[in-house]
């Protein structure tokens, strides 16, 4: 039984090592006038083409554009939805990395679709499914500051109604395959009640579209099962730095699918083939075709030979379990 | 322990750490990566740029000088490289367009040479005033670094808590008097907490030197007021890039260390107005008195061009005056 295999979202942006980094280059030069956003425009379409076909070459069945355009999977929406300026640095997550805050400071507004263009534009250089990825909303509303709406439920409410317009805009283009990014669900379960609603609001939208709702940087016992409710096709789960997550995995109905991040995308040792094996024989056993495995989040936080390295690694650990016929 | 050496009524003026280096010293960098000039050219660089840093905050009658840390690239793998037991990785991003050397510990942590004792040197020989020693922490070392070689974080950390304790002593013993042993990690987990307190512990128990920590970009509300539990003499904090919001937190748990009050965003390309600086130190004036006091940028300037970096520089003294004047 074949094992689908996958990234996450980001993947790394520098070159790899001695090759010119035209993205960073660039993006200097319009801080100094002497580039254009044409300029720019190139330097990442330039750059998506490269990644995929990258994660092409590792031998992965479902690639994404590695955001290669954005800075976090926030400011692309939070930029171009009505109601939002950027605020202040913040770690994102436990990473030593930073984004800027988005500042909720009126209502909420579509104003045409943020990342369509760029979607359409990566399915049109690769040959095997792109996936897009938007931010779920509780994620957006944890990571966003609300000076507006004063409640947690309208404000999610609200966000959920654009990302659902977007979503439904990503399909219309032709994405098959819609992963909704929920990691911040990890430490608020208390609003597991409000993530149905909202991701319902997004889902109902779709027509065949295949929804994943993901999660990575810690582990989702917290929700526990109940997790597995919230209207998806997939969840996403970290096995990394989420090692409970194996004792969810019985729990999962029949009808969905997992999506195991069972390599580490934010630490340099390579896993050896056989340590990946072990994880994926039992996931394969139970779930048989439901099974996707990945990296444990996006692979940004690695430098590129070692993200490419990894992926490698994972395809041939996929295609030596499922060449093994264990199930 | 006190203020160290300096005198007078408070709110004394310095920088977190990093200077912007001038274009001749970036250009010889570069040149020096390509081994177009020799190691020895661009010390003298480093050197002349380190001058002129310190000529400069003397002329602006800055209270506590720093070296500008014109000679390093990266906190983290400045360290990185002059220690044992670690590799220098490929780029990973951090911010925006902004990129990383990420180091890698391949091997048991060590210390075979002091790494910053020169430079203080140097730098103390050019002013009257008191010249900081400027130290990364264990914890964040640890957390900027990939780990292929220690079985946990925190024997990783405890390795490097030993070599940045003697590095803190050889500079007391060349006669430093304010040493800072940066953790902008700090606020990063709130259960490994404990961790850096333990670790910091470690390096600054044999210390007399007054002792500064400081901690950036994350869920300060979180961290406080346990973060009072580090122990060092002052907490250096971002205020700018919050908008003050800490404070609120002082009402309730009075600050009860010196304080490194950071009143300017460093990634703003933008000069404050003296006024709002003025502002905002008096509202801290509201909750500490101005002899626990130190007024400095959000965080170290390397990333503003030189001429931004002494413009905001200027700006603090002169907020500083004016507050002074109220006394």
């Amino acid at each position: 039984m074949p094992i689908q295999t996958t990234v996450l979202g980001s993947y790394p942006k520098p070159p790899p090592e001695g090759a010119s980094f035209n993205l960073r280059k660039t993006l200097h030069a319009i801080e100094r006038g002497s580039a254009d956003e044409g300029d720019l425009q190139r330097a990442r379409q330039e750059l998506v083409a490269e990644l995929i076909s990258e994660q092409e070459a590792a031998g992965l069945d479902v690639v994404t554009d590695g955001h290669a355009g954005w800075d976090d999977i926030l400011t692309p929406f939070a930029r171009n939805l009505a109601g939002f300026s950027i605020g202040g640095l913040l770690r994102w997550f436990d990473n030593n990395v930073y984004y800027r805050r988005p500042i909720c400071t009126g209502p909420v507004e579509w104003r045409g679709p943020s990342t369509v263009e760029g979607w359409a534009f990566a399915q049109s250089v690769a040959h095997v499914p792109v996936k897009a990825v938007i931010p779920g909303p509780i994620t957006f509303a944890h990571l966003s500051v609300d000076d507006h709406y004063g409640d947690r439920g309208n404000f999610v409410s609200a966000l959920a109604s654009v990302l659902a317009q977007e979503a439904f805009e990503l399909e219309a283009a032709g994405a098959t395959i819609i992963q909704i990014d929920e990691p911040a669900l990890l430490n608020a379960p208390e609003e597991l009640e409000l993530a149905k609603a909202s991701l319902g609001l997004i889902t109902s939208q779709l027509q065949s579209a295949t929804t994943i709702v993901c999660t990575y940087f810690g582990d989702a016992k917290r929700l526990g099962s109940e997790l597995f409710e919230l209207p998806a096709d997939c969840f996403g789960l970290d096995f990394v730095a989420g090692p409970g997550n194996s004792e969810l995995v019985d729990e999962l109905p029949g009808d969905k699918a997992l999506q195991a991040g069972i390599i580490d995308a934010r630490n340099t040792a390579l896993e050896s083939t056989a340590a990946l094996r072990a994880m994926m024989e039992p996931l394969s056993e139970t779930l048989g075709d439901r099974l996707t495995v990945g990296p444990s989040s996006g692979l940004e936080f690695l430098p590129r030979e070692k993200a490419k390295a990894k992926l490698e690694r994972l395809v041939e650990a996929a295609t030596a379990v499922a060449g093994s016929g264990g199930n | 322990m006190g203020s160290g050496d300096l005198r007078g009524p408070g709110l004394w003026t310095t920088s977190v750490g990093s200077l912007p280096k001038p274009e001749y010293l970036t250009t010889a960098r570069t040149g020096r990566a390509r081994r177009e000039i020799s190691a020895e050219d661009l010390q003298e660089l480093e050197r002349t740029a380190t001058r002129e840093w310190v000529e400069f905050q003397d002329s602006i009658g800055t209270d506590l000088v720093v070296d500008g840390e014109q000679y390093r690239g990266d906190m983290v793998a400045f360290f990185a490289e002059e220690l044992a037991g670690f590799e220098i990785g490929g780029l990973v991003r951090s911010y925006g367009n902004r990129y990383y050397r990420k180091p890698i510990a391949t091997g048991a942590v060590g210390r075979d040479h002091a790494m910053t004792v020169d430079w203080w040197h140097f730098a103390q020989s050019l002013t009257d005033a008191p010249v900081k020693g400027m130290l990364t922490g264990p914890y964040t070392i640890c957390d900027w670094s990939f780990n292929e070689h220690y079985s946990t974080r925190r024997d990783l950390v405890l390795d490097l808590a030993k070599v940045i304790r003697d590095e803190a002593l050889d500079l007391e013993q060349a006669g430093a008097r304010y040493i800072q042993i940066d953790e902008p990690a700090a606020s990063t987990r709130m259960d490994e907490l404990d961790l850096v307190i333990e670790a910091m512990g470690v390096v600054t128990e044999p210390l007399s030197a007054h002792t500064i920590t400081h901690i950036c970009y994350g869920d300060f509300h979180k961290a406080y007021p346990k973060m009072l539990e580090i122990p060092v003499d002052q907490i250096d904090l971002e205020f700018a890039n919050s908008h003050y919001s800490l404070l609120s937190e002082f009402s309730a748990h009075p600050f009860s260390k010196y304080l490194g009050l950071g009143v300017t965003d460093v990634h703003s390309h933008e000069l404050e107005p003296v006024d709002d600086l003025v502002e905002g130190i008096r509202k801290v004036l509201g909750h500490l008195p101005p002899e626990r006091v130190f007024v400095d940028p959000d965080c170290g300037l390397k990333t503003r061009s030189p001429e931004e970096a002494k413009a905001k520089l200027s700006s603090i003294k002169k907020a500083v005056d004016v507050v002074r004047a109220e006394l």
